[in-house]
């Protein structure tokens, strides 16, 4: 009865029991828990080779070797390749216990399955796990060796327990270097306690880190550098905590920062240093900033301003239009240029020319903008101009009274000689000297009529100094003067001598150049020597690329006072015996100083002049 | 009497439901809060003029400020005016489908917004000109000035 109640135990038990009799290995007890491992009833007496079930060759063998042996084993995971396709393995560990009768001599084993596949599966994953993990770790090793930041893992207590390579190349340490002691020597004295202690603060507080320090490179070059930490979130309680972190060379950036820090902080110095309104906005066109000098001028603040409150200080009148103007720059991005009145902060408006152009750089659109005062400039512009205008006028007056009077002179003097003429005809005088007197009147007179025709040509030639220019040809207009002048040509016997090859035309008003053409010729022939025919010789060529025109005789010459600055002045006469109102050469001398040419002189007494006409300005560096 | 502009940038574009839904919440608050004023839209760039009373502009300026639907909100002015400038509350902003919003009152097309109200200042007349070109581009010429507000007649 106890048998069997033990029987049923064993029955029942998880683990597999199986009982193998004599040296053939027949089956003997075989419970539930053994039948699923063989796959099925393993009937009683019949050896194992027989019936092996999932029980491999391997095992049998190892079986056999046991029993003869007497030496238990145990096939630890043992595999069960169960049959079906989708059949998972079942591992078991197999203990192979021979068994003895009173006789100690082996009568069979023992053989207990204890299922273990949830026990290997695990092993395997754990195995999977650890080929991944370390697959992670030579990644994480590579890509860190590679970044170009050092990395590194630093404890609690400021220890380095790892530092990647670029640590070494960077500071040029062997790589026995001992890294928590060298490390703060490497920093830049200035930031060494700074970085001990906010990195201590930081390890003390759990926290992380992220602050800028100079460290020493190789060359001995201290750069900056930005350290980032952070504490490791998933450790274990009681074990010690990491930081792992980064140092990222910022050293060009910050150079840069710092330039362009520099440059805004200069620039706005600048801006601030300029007595004037300066001012910058923004794309969208609201001004951003004011320099100190507008706070000074209007009186107003950057806050009171505003970013359109510039409108509000112009003239009222100017006001809209200002603005128009702005919306329409800031719509197309054309500059910004305009003459306005600005309310000082005593209420006073002065001009000033506001300007504004577009800046487009890295940092986006900008517009600067400047307020030039220009009222003092302006307020002289126009007094200027009131004394000009007024100049002008009297200048205008003057000349139409010098052109009426010398006409309005013409009628009486005309009647004057008619009279005198009459006079001469039918009365008779006693005196023996009349005749010579007579003689004397009648040239009075018509030296009068000279200097009024004259008089009147000045004028006229004046209003047409700003005649237009054309491109004239010099032979064909001197043909036409030498027309007018046919008498005195004749009279004074005179020949000429054309020159024109080196310039034969010339850029300039028809009616200046007949004017100096006229009174050089006519000079030319008026101071003819009366003791050999007048020889003229009429030069037209290039100087230094200039045209200059050469007028020379043979006449009476003349005493110059300086040959460049021969300074005629209207009625002034060098010959008194010669008929002529001495406005002639005066005449020439205006038209030519309008145009930006000159004259000069060359004279001998007795021998002849040459009148030379500079007809453009010189060039600069002659 | 009080008036406040803003620039700023939409967090997401609006689709066509956010404009109309902006529009309707906007409209029914100011009215009760009598606020006037315009907004503008386009491509997430948002712009707003509104004016009232100061108990009304300042809470009105505070929401807007913490509205999660905009950033980078920039204020251009905020000072107090003698007298309203707009009639009403109005939006102009570019529907995917304008034929929706034709008919909602309060909604502009941008190129029918008119010319800021010859009550304002010309200061800020331009402002509003500049904050719709900054908007809406140069593309949209403004129509001929708005009658004023003319509140002695409402």
């Amino acid at each position: 009865m106890r048998e069997h109640s033990e029987q049923t135990i064993l029955r029942h038990v998880p683990a597999g029991v199986a009982t193998l009799q004599g040296p053939e290995l027949c089956y003997g007890f075989v419970n539930e828990a053994m039948e699923a491992v063989l796959g099925g009833p393993a009937p009683e007496g019949v050896p194992i080779a027989k019936h092996p079930g999932f029980l491999a060759a391997d095992l049998l063998d190892v079986m056999q070797r046991v029993y003869q042996s007497g030496r238990p084993f145990i096939a630890k995971a043992y595999c069960l390749a169960l049959p079906g396709p989708d059949s998972p393995n079942r591992y078991y560990d197999l203990t192979l216990e021979p068994f003895r009768e009173a006789s100690e001599v082996i009568s069979g084993l023992l053989l207990f399955a204890v299922d273990v596949t949830a026990q290997e599966e695990a092993r395997q994953q754990a195995h999977r796990l650890e080929v991944e993990t370390r697959r992670l770790d030579t990644r994480l090793r590579v890509l860190t060796e590679t970044v170009p930041q050092i990395t590194f893992t630093v404890d609690a207590k400021g220890h380095y327990d790892y530092v990647s390579p670029q640590w070494y190349y960077f500071t040029g340490q062997p790589p026995t270097a001992a890294v928590d002691a060298i490390w703060p020597l490497l920093i830049h004295p200035d930031d060494r306690l700074r970085v001990l202690y906010q990195a201590e603060a930081a390890r003390a507080a759990g926290a992380g880190w992220s602050y800028e320090y100079r460290l020493r490179r190789h060359d001995g070059q201290y750069r900056w550098l930005l350290s980032r930490a952070l504490p490791e979130q998933l450790h274990t309680p009681g074990e010690p905590v990491f930081w792992h972190g980064a140092l990222t060379e910022i050293h060009d950036q910050r150079e840069l920062t710092e330039a362009l820090r520099r440059g805004e902080a200069e620039l706005r110095f600048l801006a601030d240093s300029i007595p004037e309104l300066i001012w910058t906005a923004s794309a969208e066109g609201f001004i951003d900033y004011y320099n100190r000098h507008t706070s000074e001028y209007t009186g107003l603040t950057q806050e009171e301003l505003g970013p359109t409150g510039w409108v509000n200080l112009l003239a009222p009148k100017e006001q809209a239009e200002a603005a128009r103007q702005w919306v329409h720059s800031m719509a197309t991005g054309e500059a910004f240029e305009g003459v306005f009145r600005m309310r000082r902060h005593d209420g006073q408006y002065r001009w000033h020319i506001i300007r504004a152009r577009q800046l487009a750089d890295g940092q986006g659109l900008r517009w600067f903008g400047a307020c030039t005062d220009v009222d003092d400039q302006h307020r002289l512009r126009e007094v200027l101009q009131t004394q000009y205008n007024e100049l002008a006028r009297t200048n205008h007056d003057l000349d139409t009274f010098v052109y009426t009077a010398s006409h309005d002179l013409r009628q009486p003097l005309i009647n004057l000689r008619g009279l005198f003429e009459e006079l001469a005809r039918v009365a008779s005088f006693d005196d023996p000297q009349a005749s010579s007197m007579l003689q004397m009147v009648e040239d009075a007179l018509a030296q009068l009529e000279l200097t009024i025709q004259d008089l009147a040509a000045t004028v006229q030639d004046q209003r047409g100094l700003s005649a237009p220019a054309e491109r004239l040809d010099l032979r064909s207009i001197t043909d036409e003067i030498l027309l007018g002048l046919r008498m005195q040509f004749v009279q004074a016997g005179a020949t000429l001598e054309f020159d024109l090859e080196g310039a034969p035309t010339l850029h300039y008003g028809r009616a200046n150049l007949r004017s100096i053409l006229h009174n050089l010729l006519s000079n030319a022939l008026k101071f003819a020597h009366p003791e050999r025919p007048a020889h003229i010789r009429v030069r037209s060529y290039l100087q230094d690329g200039q045209p200059v025109l050469s007028v020379q005789d043979n006449g009476l010459g003349m005493v110059v006072p300086s040959p460049n600055s021969p300074g005629f002045r209207p009625f002034t006469r060098q010959h008194t015996h010669v008929p002529g109102a001495g406005v002639g050469m005066y005449l020439v001398q205006r038209i030519l100083t309008s145009r930006g040419g000159h004259l000069e002189v060359a004279s001998t007494l007795n021998e002849g002049t040459t009148f030379t006409v500079h007809w453009t300005a010189a060039q600069p560096g002659e | 009497m009080q008036h406040i502009a803003y620039i700023s940038r939409a967090v997401r574009p609006l689709t066509d439901e956010d404009l109309h839904e902006l529009l309707t919440q906007c409209r029914r608050d100011n009215k009760r809060h009598h606020i006037t004023g315009v907004l503008f839209y386009s491509h997430g760039n948002i712009a707003q003029l509104f004016e009232g009373e100061s108990e009304a502009i300042d809470p009105l300026f505070g929401r807007i400020l913490r509205d999660g639907r905009h950033s980078h909100v920039q204020k251009l002015i905020d000072k107090p005016i003698a007298a309203r400038s707009f009639a009403d509350w109005s939006m102009a902003f570019h529907p995917l489908e304008p034929e929706a919003f034709e008919a909602l009152q309060g909604f502009l097309l941008p190129h029918h917004v008119p010319a800021p109200p010859s009550t304002l200042t010309i200061a800020d007349a331009m402002l509003i000109d500049l904050v719709r070109l900054a908007v809406f581009g140069g593309a949209t010429p403004p129509q001929a000035p708005a009658p004023t507000a003319g509140l002695d007649q409402a």
